[in-house]
Protein backbone atom coordinates (compact mmCIF):
# COMPACT_ATOMS: atom_id res chain seq x y z
CA UNK A 1 0.00 0.00 0.00
CA UNK A 2 1.37 2.90 -0.91
CA UNK A 3 1.18 6.11 1.49
CA UNK A 4 -1.17 7.92 -1.16
CA UNK A 5 -3.72 4.36 -0.73
CA UNK A 6 -3.85 4.74 2.83
CA UNK A 7 -6.67 7.04 4.18
CA UNK A 8 -6.86 5.60 7.84
CA UNK A 9 -3.77 4.91 9.30
CA UNK A 10 -3.86 3.92 13.33
CA UNK A 11 -0.82 3.04 15.44
CA UNK A 12 -0.92 1.33 18.53
CA UNK A 13 -4.32 2.94 20.33
CA UNK A 14 -5.24 2.73 23.64
CA UNK A 15 -7.89 3.29 25.68
CA UNK A 16 -8.57 2.99 29.04
CA UNK A 17 -11.61 4.20 30.91
CA UNK A 18 -12.15 5.63 34.23
CA UNK A 19 -12.56 2.12 36.16
CA UNK A 20 -9.46 0.26 34.60
CA UNK A 21 -11.63 -0.89 31.72
CA UNK A 22 -8.92 -1.14 28.76
CA UNK A 23 -11.02 -0.28 25.78
CA UNK A 24 -8.06 -0.52 23.37
CA UNK A 25 -4.95 -1.98 23.47
CA UNK A 26 -2.39 -1.12 21.25
CA UNK A 27 -5.04 -1.34 18.31
CA UNK A 28 -3.22 -0.59 15.00
CA UNK A 29 -5.36 -0.97 11.61
CA UNK A 30 -4.91 0.60 8.46
CA UNK A 31 -7.58 0.99 5.81
CA UNK A 32 -7.28 1.88 2.02
CA UNK A 33 -9.18 4.12 0.21
CA UNK A 34 -12.46 2.53 -1.13
CA UNK A 35 -12.13 -0.41 1.20
CA UNK A 36 -14.97 -1.51 3.22
CA UNK A 37 -13.70 -2.94 6.50
CA UNK A 38 -16.02 -4.80 8.96
CA UNK A 39 -15.12 -5.11 12.55
CA UNK A 40 -16.71 -7.97 14.30
CA UNK A 41 -16.56 -8.98 18.33
CA UNK A 42 -18.24 -9.84 21.23
CA UNK A 43 -20.04 -7.30 23.30
CA UNK A 44 -17.37 -5.28 25.19
CA UNK A 45 -14.55 -5.60 22.88
CA UNK A 46 -14.02 -2.17 22.60
CA UNK A 47 -15.49 -1.73 18.06
CA UNK A 48 -17.54 1.07 19.62
CA UNK A 49 -14.61 2.88 21.40
CA UNK A 50 -12.03 2.25 18.03
CA UNK A 51 -15.12 4.11 15.77
CA UNK A 52 -15.66 6.67 18.45
CA UNK A 53 -11.81 7.65 18.79
CA UNK A 54 -11.52 8.14 15.11
CA UNK A 55 -13.74 11.30 15.34
CA UNK A 56 -12.41 12.53 18.23
CA UNK A 57 -15.73 11.76 20.11
CA UNK A 58 -13.39 10.12 22.73
CA UNK A 59 -10.27 10.53 23.43
CA UNK A 60 -7.59 8.19 23.16
CA UNK A 61 -4.21 7.68 26.02
CA UNK A 62 -1.69 6.68 23.12
CA UNK A 63 -1.33 6.19 20.00
CA UNK A 64 -2.08 7.92 16.53
CA UNK A 65 -4.50 8.18 13.91
CA UNK A 66 -4.19 9.75 10.95
CA UNK A 67 -7.63 10.29 8.17
CA UNK A 68 -6.72 11.14 4.81
CA UNK A 69 -2.95 12.95 5.86
CA UNK A 70 -4.54 14.71 8.67
CA UNK A 71 -3.34 13.93 12.34
CA UNK A 72 -6.26 13.99 14.80
CA UNK A 73 -4.24 15.72 17.56
CA UNK A 74 -4.89 18.39 20.46
CA UNK A 75 -5.65 20.78 18.27
CA UNK A 76 -9.22 21.29 17.75
CA UNK A 77 -8.32 22.94 14.01
CA UNK A 78 -7.60 19.09 12.82
CA UNK A 79 -10.12 17.32 14.79
CA UNK A 80 -12.82 20.01 13.57
CA UNK A 81 -11.18 19.04 9.91
CA UNK A 82 -11.47 15.54 10.59
CA UNK A 83 -15.04 15.12 11.57
CA UNK A 84 -15.82 16.66 8.25
CA UNK A 85 -14.35 14.10 6.45
CA UNK A 86 -15.84 11.47 8.61
CA UNK A 87 -19.20 10.78 8.70
CA UNK A 88 -20.61 8.84 11.44
CA UNK A 89 -23.84 6.43 11.49
CA UNK A 90 -24.92 5.51 15.07
CA UNK A 91 -27.41 2.47 16.03
CA UNK A 92 -29.55 4.90 17.86
CA UNK A 93 -29.41 7.02 14.80
CA UNK A 94 -30.10 10.31 16.86
CA UNK A 95 -31.65 12.21 14.14
CA UNK A 96 -32.91 15.94 15.65
CA UNK A 97 -35.68 15.70 16.95
CA UNK A 98 -36.92 19.42 16.54
CA UNK A 99 -35.63 19.54 12.67
CA UNK A 100 -37.64 18.24 9.86
CA UNK A 101 -35.84 15.59 7.43
CA UNK A 102 -35.02 17.79 5.31
CA UNK A 103 -33.64 20.28 8.46
CA UNK A 104 -31.41 17.62 9.96
CA UNK A 105 -29.79 17.16 6.45
CA UNK A 106 -29.68 20.67 5.73
CA UNK A 107 -27.64 21.80 8.67
CA UNK A 108 -24.64 21.04 8.49
CA UNK A 109 -23.94 21.49 4.87
CA UNK A 110 -25.20 25.48 5.27
CA UNK A 111 -23.24 26.01 8.72
CA UNK A 112 -20.21 23.95 8.10
CA UNK A 113 -19.46 23.79 4.04
CA UNK A 114 -21.10 26.77 3.89
CA UNK A 115 -23.09 26.15 0.83
CA UNK A 116 -26.20 28.44 0.16
CA UNK A 117 -29.78 27.22 1.78
CA UNK A 118 -30.71 26.48 -1.82
CA UNK A 119 -27.50 24.58 -3.02
CA UNK A 120 -27.89 22.72 0.23
CA UNK A 121 -32.00 21.74 -0.42
CA UNK A 122 -30.95 20.74 -3.66
CA UNK A 123 -28.09 18.35 -2.35
CA UNK A 124 -30.96 16.99 0.20
CA UNK A 125 -33.39 16.08 -2.43
CA UNK A 126 -30.84 14.24 -4.49
CA UNK A 127 -29.62 12.45 -1.36
CA UNK A 128 -33.36 11.52 -0.04
CA UNK A 129 -33.68 10.27 -3.21
CA UNK A 130 -31.07 8.26 -2.88
CA UNK A 131 -31.97 6.43 0.01
CA UNK A 132 -35.09 6.11 -0.85
CA UNK A 133 -37.74 8.37 1.00
CA UNK A 134 -37.83 11.65 -0.58
CA UNK A 135 -41.47 11.75 0.13
CA UNK A 136 -40.82 12.43 3.75
CA UNK A 137 -38.58 15.71 3.14
CA UNK A 138 -41.19 17.53 5.39
CA UNK A 139 -41.57 15.00 7.97
CA UNK A 140 -40.01 14.78 12.02
CA UNK A 141 -37.98 12.07 12.98
CA UNK A 142 -40.62 11.01 14.90
CA UNK A 143 -43.13 10.68 11.98
CA UNK A 144 -40.77 7.78 10.29
CA UNK A 145 -39.81 4.01 11.14
CA UNK A 146 -36.95 2.88 12.63
CA UNK A 147 -35.55 1.96 9.09
CA UNK A 148 -36.27 5.27 7.60
CA UNK A 149 -34.68 7.35 10.33
CA UNK A 150 -31.61 5.30 10.28
CA UNK A 151 -31.97 5.93 5.90
CA UNK A 152 -31.83 9.70 7.21
CA UNK A 153 -29.26 9.15 9.61
CA UNK A 154 -26.91 8.15 6.68
CA UNK A 155 -28.39 10.53 4.20
CA UNK A 156 -27.13 13.39 6.74
CA UNK A 157 -23.81 11.90 7.08
CA UNK A 158 -23.09 11.98 3.87
CA UNK A 159 -24.21 14.88 3.16
CA UNK A 160 -20.68 16.54 4.05
CA UNK A 161 -19.41 13.91 0.92
CA UNK A 162 -17.10 12.92 3.67
CA UNK A 163 -14.49 10.55 2.06
CA UNK A 164 -14.62 7.63 5.56
CA UNK A 165 -18.02 6.71 6.83
CA UNK A 166 -18.48 4.73 10.19
CA UNK A 167 -21.37 2.54 11.05
CA UNK A 168 -21.65 1.20 14.47
CA UNK A 169 -24.42 -1.19 14.74
CA UNK A 170 -26.72 0.75 12.38
CA UNK A 171 -29.20 -1.98 12.05
CA UNK A 172 -28.80 -3.04 15.42
CA UNK A 173 -32.16 -0.90 16.56
CA UNK A 174 -34.50 -2.32 13.89
CA UNK A 175 -36.72 -4.20 13.73
CA UNK A 176 -35.90 -7.46 11.61
CA UNK A 177 -38.03 -6.39 8.40
CA UNK A 178 -36.32 -2.78 8.32
CA UNK A 179 -32.44 -3.99 8.35
CA UNK A 180 -32.64 -5.12 4.55
CA UNK A 181 -33.85 -1.55 3.54
CA UNK A 182 -30.79 0.08 5.71
CA UNK A 183 -28.26 -2.66 4.90
CA UNK A 184 -29.55 -1.90 0.93
CA UNK A 185 -28.19 1.76 1.75
CA UNK A 186 -24.65 0.71 2.80
CA UNK A 187 -24.64 -2.19 -0.02
CA UNK A 188 -25.02 0.63 -2.64
CA UNK A 189 -22.27 2.81 -0.97
CA UNK A 190 -19.78 0.15 -0.74
CA UNK A 191 -20.35 -0.58 -4.46
CA UNK A 192 -19.72 3.40 -5.20
CA UNK A 193 -16.45 3.04 -3.81
CA UNK A 194 -17.25 4.37 -0.66
CA UNK A 195 -14.43 4.06 2.32
CA UNK A 196 -16.11 2.23 5.27
CA UNK A 197 -15.61 0.53 8.70
CA UNK A 198 -18.56 -0.84 9.64
CA UNK A 199 -19.51 -2.51 12.76
CA UNK A 200 -22.59 -5.03 12.46
CA UNK A 201 -23.31 -8.72 13.23
CA UNK A 202 -24.77 -9.10 10.11
CA UNK A 203 -22.32 -11.69 8.81
CA UNK A 204 -24.58 -11.91 5.55
CA UNK A 205 -23.45 -8.47 4.68
CA UNK A 206 -19.66 -8.77 5.93
CA UNK A 207 -19.27 -11.48 3.19
CA UNK A 208 -20.81 -9.68 0.79
CA UNK A 209 -19.95 -6.18 0.77
CA UNK A 210 -16.60 -6.71 3.12
CA UNK A 211 -13.03 -6.90 1.56
CA UNK A 212 -11.36 -7.51 4.56
CA UNK A 213 -13.17 -8.38 8.02
CA UNK A 214 -11.15 -7.69 11.31
CA UNK A 215 -12.46 -9.84 14.21
CA UNK A 216 -11.23 -7.77 17.76
CA UNK A 217 -11.90 -8.64 21.56
CA UNK A 218 -10.53 -7.12 24.99
CA UNK A 219 -9.22 -3.81 22.90
CA UNK A 220 -6.95 -6.16 20.54
CA UNK A 221 -6.90 -7.49 17.05
CA UNK A 222 -7.54 -11.47 17.02
CA UNK A 223 -7.79 -11.77 13.44
CA UNK A 224 -7.61 -10.11 10.53
CA UNK A 225 -8.32 -11.19 6.70
CA UNK A 226 -9.86 -10.85 3.42
CA UNK A 227 -13.72 -11.68 3.96
CA UNK A 228 -12.88 -15.38 1.44
CA UNK A 229 -10.21 -15.76 3.40
CA UNK A 230 -11.50 -14.93 6.86
CA UNK A 231 -14.84 -16.46 6.68
CA UNK A 232 -12.91 -19.87 4.81
CA UNK A 233 -10.18 -20.76 6.59
CA UNK A 234 -9.82 -18.62 9.95
CA UNK A 235 -6.52 -19.26 11.72
CA UNK A 236 -7.05 -19.02 14.77
CA UNK A 237 -9.06 -20.88 17.33
CA UNK A 238 -10.91 -18.26 18.93
CA UNK A 239 -12.06 -17.07 15.58
CA UNK A 240 -13.45 -20.30 14.85
CA UNK A 241 -15.01 -20.55 17.87
CA UNK A 242 -16.33 -16.60 17.58
CA UNK A 243 -17.72 -17.84 14.36
CA UNK A 244 -19.40 -20.88 15.10
CA UNK A 245 -21.65 -18.75 18.06
CA UNK A 246 -22.89 -16.20 15.68
CA UNK A 247 -23.13 -18.30 12.51
CA UNK B 1 -63.76 1.02 24.66
CA UNK B 2 -65.79 0.09 27.44
CA UNK B 3 -63.15 0.72 29.81
CA UNK B 4 -61.70 3.69 28.26
CA UNK B 5 -65.07 5.60 28.47
CA UNK B 6 -65.56 4.23 32.31
CA UNK B 7 -62.49 5.99 33.15
CA UNK B 8 -63.34 9.34 31.11
CA UNK B 9 -66.25 9.15 33.12
CA UNK B 10 -64.82 9.06 36.17
CA UNK B 11 -62.46 11.31 35.19
CA UNK B 12 -65.16 13.82 34.58
CA UNK B 13 -66.96 12.74 37.79
CA UNK B 14 -63.91 13.41 39.88
CA UNK B 15 -62.78 16.67 38.18
CA UNK B 16 -66.57 17.98 38.86
CA UNK B 17 -66.08 17.30 42.55
CA UNK B 18 -62.51 19.23 43.04
CA UNK B 19 -63.90 22.32 41.23
CA UNK B 20 -67.17 22.05 43.71
CA UNK B 21 -64.85 21.94 46.49
CA UNK B 22 -62.70 24.77 45.39
CA UNK B 23 -65.60 27.13 44.82
CA UNK B 24 -66.92 26.05 48.74
CA UNK B 25 -63.57 26.73 50.01
CA UNK B 26 -63.40 30.07 48.03
CA UNK B 27 -66.76 30.84 48.68
CA UNK B 28 -65.92 30.63 52.22
CA UNK B 29 -63.00 32.73 52.20
CA UNK B 30 -64.98 35.29 50.54
CA UNK B 31 -67.68 35.82 53.56
CA UNK B 32 -65.70 35.16 55.94
CA UNK B 33 -64.01 38.40 54.68
CA UNK B 34 -67.07 40.12 54.29
CA UNK B 35 -68.61 39.30 57.45
CA UNK B 36 -65.17 39.70 59.31
CA UNK B 37 -64.04 43.37 57.89
CA UNK B 38 -67.66 44.94 59.53
CA UNK B 39 -66.56 44.03 62.58
CA UNK B 40 -63.10 45.68 62.10
CA UNK B 41 -65.21 48.71 61.20
CA UNK B 42 -63.94 49.22 57.98
CA UNK B 43 -66.02 50.84 54.95
CA UNK B 44 -65.22 49.39 51.72
CA UNK B 45 -65.21 53.12 49.20
CA UNK B 46 -64.27 50.97 46.21
CA UNK B 47 -65.81 54.28 44.59
CA UNK B 48 -62.49 56.36 45.30
CA UNK B 49 -60.43 53.55 43.28
CA UNK B 50 -60.54 54.05 39.73
CA UNK B 51 -59.20 57.20 39.78
CA UNK B 52 -56.18 55.87 41.01
CA UNK B 53 -55.67 54.01 37.83
CA UNK B 54 -57.06 56.43 35.42
CA UNK B 55 -58.79 59.93 34.86
CA UNK B 56 -61.03 61.28 31.94
CA UNK B 57 -61.07 64.73 31.83
CA UNK B 58 -63.30 66.16 28.48
CA UNK B 59 -62.34 62.94 26.99
CA UNK B 60 -58.89 63.04 27.79
CA UNK B 61 -57.74 60.07 29.28
CA UNK B 62 -55.11 60.14 31.57
CA UNK B 63 -53.37 57.24 33.26
CA UNK B 64 -53.54 57.46 37.45
CA UNK B 65 -50.83 56.64 39.48
CA UNK B 66 -51.53 53.12 39.85
CA UNK B 67 -51.01 52.52 36.17
CA UNK B 68 -47.95 54.70 35.97
CA UNK B 69 -46.47 52.50 38.53
CA UNK B 70 -47.44 49.58 36.49
CA UNK B 71 -45.65 50.80 33.55
CA UNK B 72 -42.67 51.11 35.68
CA UNK B 73 -42.83 47.92 36.36
CA UNK B 74 -43.32 46.40 32.83
CA UNK B 75 -40.16 48.25 32.00
CA UNK B 76 -37.96 46.67 34.62
CA UNK B 77 -39.85 43.42 34.25
CA UNK B 78 -38.84 43.29 30.70
CA UNK B 79 -35.34 44.70 30.88
CA UNK B 80 -34.70 42.48 33.30
CA UNK B 81 -36.11 39.54 31.87
CA UNK B 82 -33.92 39.72 28.75
CA UNK B 83 -30.88 40.45 30.98
CA UNK B 84 -31.92 37.24 32.97
CA UNK B 85 -32.40 35.31 30.25
CA UNK B 86 -28.51 36.27 28.71
CA UNK B 87 -26.58 36.30 32.14
CA UNK B 88 -28.62 32.95 33.11
CA UNK B 89 -27.66 31.21 29.72
CA UNK B 90 -24.23 32.14 29.91
CA UNK B 91 -23.73 31.18 33.33
CA UNK B 92 -25.11 28.03 32.97
CA UNK B 93 -22.57 27.70 29.39
CA UNK B 94 -19.77 28.27 31.75
CA UNK B 95 -20.91 26.00 34.21
CA UNK B 96 -20.74 23.63 31.28
CA UNK B 97 -17.81 24.68 30.19
CA UNK B 98 -14.35 22.64 30.09
CA UNK B 99 -12.47 25.95 31.28
CA UNK B 100 -11.66 25.65 35.07
CA UNK B 101 -11.72 29.07 35.40
CA UNK B 102 -15.72 29.72 33.43
CA UNK B 103 -16.94 27.01 35.97
CA UNK B 104 -15.16 28.22 39.24
CA UNK B 105 -16.65 31.32 38.45
CA UNK B 106 -20.49 30.60 37.57
CA UNK B 107 -20.01 28.67 40.68
CA UNK B 108 -18.64 31.58 42.90
CA UNK B 109 -21.62 33.60 41.39
CA UNK B 110 -24.59 31.20 41.98
CA UNK B 111 -23.61 30.25 45.25
CA UNK B 112 -23.25 34.15 46.26
CA UNK B 113 -26.71 34.60 44.79
CA UNK B 114 -28.89 31.86 46.11
CA UNK B 115 -27.63 31.92 49.49
CA UNK B 116 -28.19 36.00 49.89
CA UNK B 117 -31.62 37.60 50.58
CA UNK B 118 -33.14 39.46 47.34
CA UNK B 119 -33.45 42.50 49.46
CA UNK B 120 -29.93 42.86 50.96
CA UNK B 121 -28.88 42.24 47.31
CA UNK B 122 -30.77 45.25 46.02
CA UNK B 123 -29.81 47.41 48.76
CA UNK B 124 -26.15 46.59 48.14
CA UNK B 125 -26.18 46.83 44.47
CA UNK B 126 -28.01 50.51 45.38
CA UNK B 127 -26.04 51.76 48.35
CA UNK B 128 -22.54 50.03 47.28
CA UNK B 129 -22.09 49.85 43.56
CA UNK B 130 -24.76 52.34 42.17
CA UNK B 131 -21.87 54.82 43.09
CA UNK B 132 -19.07 53.13 42.08
CA UNK B 133 -20.67 52.14 39.15
CA UNK B 134 -22.28 56.02 38.53
CA UNK B 135 -25.47 54.38 37.91
CA UNK B 136 -29.21 55.47 39.15
CA UNK B 137 -32.07 53.67 41.08
CA UNK B 138 -33.76 52.08 38.12
CA UNK B 139 -30.58 50.29 36.44
CA UNK B 140 -29.28 49.36 39.89
CA UNK B 141 -33.30 47.96 40.32
CA UNK B 142 -32.72 45.88 36.76
CA UNK B 143 -29.28 45.25 37.79
CA UNK B 144 -30.18 43.14 41.45
CA UNK B 145 -33.00 41.76 39.73
CA UNK B 146 -31.21 40.41 36.80
CA UNK B 147 -28.55 38.63 39.13
CA UNK B 148 -30.64 37.50 41.74
CA UNK B 149 -33.32 35.94 38.41
CA UNK B 150 -30.22 35.21 36.16
CA UNK B 151 -29.05 32.74 39.19
CA UNK B 152 -31.89 30.48 38.56
CA UNK B 153 -32.54 30.94 35.40
CA UNK B 154 -28.76 29.46 34.67
CA UNK B 155 -29.93 26.15 37.38
CA UNK B 156 -32.92 25.43 34.72
CA UNK B 157 -31.14 25.81 31.94
CA UNK B 158 -28.05 23.79 32.94
CA UNK B 159 -30.80 20.75 33.71
CA UNK B 160 -32.23 21.43 30.68
CA UNK B 161 -29.05 21.33 28.88
CA UNK B 162 -27.88 17.64 30.13
CA UNK B 163 -31.00 16.48 30.21
CA UNK B 164 -30.52 15.75 26.45
CA UNK B 165 -29.53 12.68 25.37
CA UNK B 166 -25.70 12.62 25.26
CA UNK B 167 -26.63 11.04 21.06
CA UNK B 168 -27.49 14.83 20.34
CA UNK B 169 -24.23 16.20 21.09
CA UNK B 170 -22.23 12.94 19.22
CA UNK B 171 -24.01 13.71 16.10
CA UNK B 172 -23.67 17.42 15.81
CA UNK B 173 -20.28 16.75 16.55
CA UNK B 174 -19.87 14.07 14.51
CA UNK B 175 -20.90 16.61 11.14
CA UNK B 176 -18.61 18.63 11.73
CA UNK B 177 -20.52 21.30 13.75
CA UNK B 178 -18.52 23.44 16.10
CA UNK B 179 -19.45 24.25 19.75
CA UNK B 180 -21.02 27.45 19.00
CA UNK B 181 -23.61 25.86 16.03
CA UNK B 182 -23.84 22.61 17.95
CA UNK B 183 -25.56 24.61 21.07
CA UNK B 184 -27.07 26.88 18.98
CA UNK B 185 -28.85 24.56 16.47
CA UNK B 186 -29.15 21.11 17.91
CA UNK B 187 -28.75 21.70 22.09
CA UNK B 188 -30.56 25.02 22.54
CA UNK B 189 -33.67 24.61 20.77
CA UNK B 190 -34.37 21.40 22.21
CA UNK B 191 -33.24 22.35 25.85
CA UNK B 192 -35.32 25.47 26.20
CA UNK B 193 -38.29 24.08 24.89
CA UNK B 194 -37.83 21.48 27.41
CA UNK B 195 -37.68 23.73 30.58
CA UNK B 196 -40.16 25.91 29.14
CA UNK B 197 -42.56 25.83 32.55
CA UNK B 198 -40.33 26.38 35.13
CA UNK B 199 -38.33 29.09 33.09
CA UNK B 200 -41.74 30.79 33.11
CA UNK B 201 -42.19 30.43 36.74
CA UNK B 202 -38.82 31.97 36.82
CA UNK B 203 -40.19 34.90 34.84
CA UNK B 204 -43.27 34.99 37.30
CA UNK B 205 -41.38 35.04 40.20
CA UNK B 206 -39.59 38.18 38.50
CA UNK B 207 -42.45 39.83 38.32
CA UNK B 208 -43.62 39.38 41.56
CA UNK B 209 -39.71 40.07 43.14
CA UNK B 210 -39.92 43.44 41.11
CA UNK B 211 -42.46 44.58 43.69
CA UNK B 212 -38.77 44.89 46.20
CA UNK B 213 -37.21 47.22 44.23
CA UNK B 214 -39.92 50.03 45.88
CA UNK B 215 -37.59 50.30 48.58
CA UNK B 216 -35.25 51.80 46.48
CA UNK B 217 -37.56 54.61 45.91
CA UNK B 218 -38.33 53.77 42.38
CA UNK B 219 -42.37 54.28 41.53
CA UNK B 220 -43.24 51.07 40.98
CA UNK B 221 -46.68 49.66 40.83
CA UNK B 222 -46.03 48.53 44.67
CA UNK B 223 -44.40 52.02 45.69
CA UNK B 224 -47.43 53.96 44.66
CA UNK B 225 -49.87 51.54 46.21
CA UNK B 226 -48.08 52.32 49.08
CA UNK B 227 -48.03 55.97 48.53
CA UNK B 228 -51.61 55.86 47.96
CA UNK B 229 -52.54 53.90 50.95
CA UNK B 230 -50.62 56.51 52.96
CA UNK B 231 -52.30 59.05 51.79
CA UNK B 232 -55.94 57.94 51.29
CA UNK B 233 -56.24 54.72 54.09
CA UNK B 234 -57.45 52.82 51.51
CA UNK B 235 -55.94 49.74 52.39
CA UNK B 236 -57.57 47.22 51.42
CA UNK B 237 -58.92 48.38 47.94
CA UNK B 238 -55.62 49.70 46.81
CA UNK B 239 -54.21 46.32 47.74
CA UNK B 240 -56.22 44.31 46.33
CA UNK B 241 -56.20 46.10 43.10
CA UNK B 242 -52.53 46.17 42.84
CA UNK B 243 -52.71 42.67 43.92
CA UNK B 244 -55.38 42.00 40.95
CA UNK B 245 -52.85 43.89 38.58
CA UNK B 246 -50.14 41.70 39.69
CA UNK B 247 -52.20 38.85 39.02
CA UNK B 248 -53.56 39.91 35.46
CA UNK B 249 -49.27 40.61 34.64
CA UNK B 250 -48.53 37.32 35.58
CA UNK B 251 -51.33 35.18 34.14
CA UNK B 252 -50.83 37.05 30.84
CA UNK B 253 -47.55 35.97 30.78
CA UNK B 254 -48.39 32.43 31.20
CA UNK B 255 -50.67 32.12 28.70
CA UNK B 256 -48.65 33.82 26.41
CA UNK B 257 -45.63 31.50 26.80
CA UNK B 258 -48.14 28.22 26.85
CA UNK B 259 -49.32 30.27 23.03
CA UNK B 260 -46.02 30.27 22.16
CA UNK B 261 -45.27 26.91 23.08
CA UNK B 262 -48.00 25.55 21.46
CA UNK B 263 -46.61 27.26 18.05
CA UNK B 264 -43.19 25.98 18.26
CA UNK B 265 -44.56 22.32 19.22
CA UNK B 266 -46.33 22.85 15.98
CA UNK B 267 -44.14 24.37 13.31
CA UNK B 268 -40.49 23.54 12.34
CA UNK B 269 -38.21 25.46 13.06
CA UNK B 270 -37.36 28.16 10.43
CA UNK B 271 -33.84 28.66 11.49
CA UNK B 272 -31.24 28.15 8.55
CA UNK B 273 -33.76 30.69 6.52
CA UNK B 274 -33.77 30.49 2.82
CA UNK B 275 -36.39 27.33 1.27
CA UNK B 276 -34.86 24.72 3.84
N1 LIG C 1 -17.94 5.93 28.61
C1 LIG C 1 -17.46 4.79 29.14
N2 LIG C 1 -17.10 4.74 30.44
C2 LIG C 1 -16.60 3.61 30.98
N3 LIG C 1 -16.46 2.47 30.32
C3 LIG C 1 -16.81 2.45 29.01
C4 LIG C 1 -17.33 3.60 28.37
N4 LIG C 1 -17.60 3.28 27.08
C5 LIG C 1 -17.24 1.98 26.95
N5 LIG C 1 -16.77 1.48 28.09
C6 LIG C 1 -16.26 0.11 28.30
O1 LIG C 1 -15.25 -0.13 27.34
C7 LIG C 1 -15.35 -1.45 26.86
C8 LIG C 1 -15.50 -1.41 25.35
O2 LIG C 1 -16.75 -0.84 25.04
P1 LIG C 1 -17.30 -0.68 23.56
O3 LIG C 1 -18.58 0.03 23.65
O4 LIG C 1 -16.25 -0.13 22.69
O5 LIG C 1 -17.56 -2.21 23.15
P2 LIG C 1 -18.31 -2.78 21.87
O6 LIG C 1 -17.38 -3.73 21.25
O7 LIG C 1 -18.82 -1.69 21.03
O8 LIG C 1 -19.50 -3.58 22.52
P3 LIG C 1 -21.00 -3.77 21.99
O9 LIG C 1 -20.95 -4.88 20.99
O10 LIG C 1 -21.75 -4.19 23.21
O11 LIG C 1 -21.46 -2.48 21.44
C9 LIG C 1 -16.52 -2.09 27.56
O12 LIG C 1 -16.02 -2.86 28.62
C10 LIG C 1 -17.32 -0.93 28.07
O13 LIG C 1 -17.96 -1.28 29.27
MG1 LIG D 1 -20.75 -0.96 20.52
Amino acid sequence: MTADERIIETTELTKTFPGGIVALDRFSLTVRRGEVVVVIGPSGSGKSTFLRCLNGLEEIDSGSIVIDGIPLDHHRKNRLLIRQEVGMVFQSFNLFPHMSVRENIDLAQVRVRKKTPAQAAEATMELLKKVGIAEKADRYPHELSGGQQQRVAIARALAMTPKVMLFDEATSALDPEMIGEVLEVMRALATEGMTMIVVTHEMGFAREAGDRIVFMETGRIVEEAETERFFGSPHMERTKAFLSQIL
Amino acid sequence: MRALFHRTAAARRTAFIDIGKFFLVAGIALWLLTVGTPGLGYHWQWYRVPRFLFTIQEGVWTAGPLLQGLLVTLEISALSLLCTLVLGLTTALFRLSASFTARALARSYLELIRNTPLLIQIFFVYFVLSPVLDIGAFASAVLALSLFEGAYAAEILRAGIVSLQRGQWEAAHSLGLNLFDAYRYVILPQAVRRVLPPLTGQAISLVKDSALVSTIAIYDLTMQGQTIVAETFLAFEIWFTVAAIYLILTFGLSLAVRAMERKMSGAPLRMLGGPA
